[in-house]
């Protein structure tokens, strides 16, 4: 028998978990740092917004190749969905390679994903893009986690 | 282009994000910032040298 005062810890967890807006998200993978600052993490958006634009634009500058996905390489759907967690960066790349017609007439497997395969910071490029994007999505998941509750 | 230098920016990106991603105070942002910075970069000069005899 439970007394009223021993309260099992996942029940009054719970009740402190609530949901998100999906629309709080979105803006948070649209815009790096754009969710910390709706919810009043300033310091927090500077930086993340800092470190992810900082990240994308040395990838691109090293002639990296941003992730498009190929018919012939499913594999190439990991480096596409870690790249597009750059949000409008990857977009906005997307369409200086494309062009915005470019962009919509070939998707999804016709895409130019930019990048030169011969200079020796191709490797590195792509590195960081794939890094920028991946640091992006977990900070969508750290707004997530603050206006759950679970996390200040 | 440098490839310490891009292992040094990318350790040094990488660091700041988690520092803020999973330290709230000022110290302990330091501390974690400091402690991931070096691993990556001291670890990553030194997977280097273990890897330079092999072709």
């Amino acid at each position: 028998m439970i007394k009223k005062s021993q309260k099992k810890p996942e029940e009054s967890s719970d009740k402190s978990v609530q949901s998100v807006a999906p629309a709080l998200l979105g803006v948070s993978w649209l815009v790096p740092g754009l969710g910390h600052l709706l919810l009043g993490k300033k310091v927090r958006a500077a930086v993340f917004f800092g470190v992810i634009a900082a990240g994308f634009v040395t990838g691109v500058l090293l002639d990296g190749e941003v992730g498009v996905p190929r018919a012939d390489n499913p594999f190439s759907w990991l480096s596409t969905i870690a790249c597009a967690g750059n949000g409008f960066l990857y977009l906005v790349r997307l369409i200086w390679l494309n062009g915005l017609g470019g962009l919509l007439s070939n998707l999804p497997f016709g895409l130019e994903g930019g990048g030169d395969p011969v200079s020796a910071g191709f490797g590195y490029g792509k590195t960081f893009l794939i890094t920028a994007g991946l640091m992006n999505l977990l900070a969508v998941l750290d707004v997530s986690d603050i206006s759950r509750g679970a996390k200040s | 282009m440098d490839h310490f230098f891009l292992l040094f920016w990318h350790a040094c990106l990488v660091s700041l994000f988690f520092a803020f991603l999973w330290r709230t105070e000022r110290r302990e942002r330091v501390q974690l910032f400091l402690k991931t910075f070096l691993l990556m970069v001291v670890g990553g000069v030194l997977a280097g040298w273990l890897m330079y005899p092999f072709p």
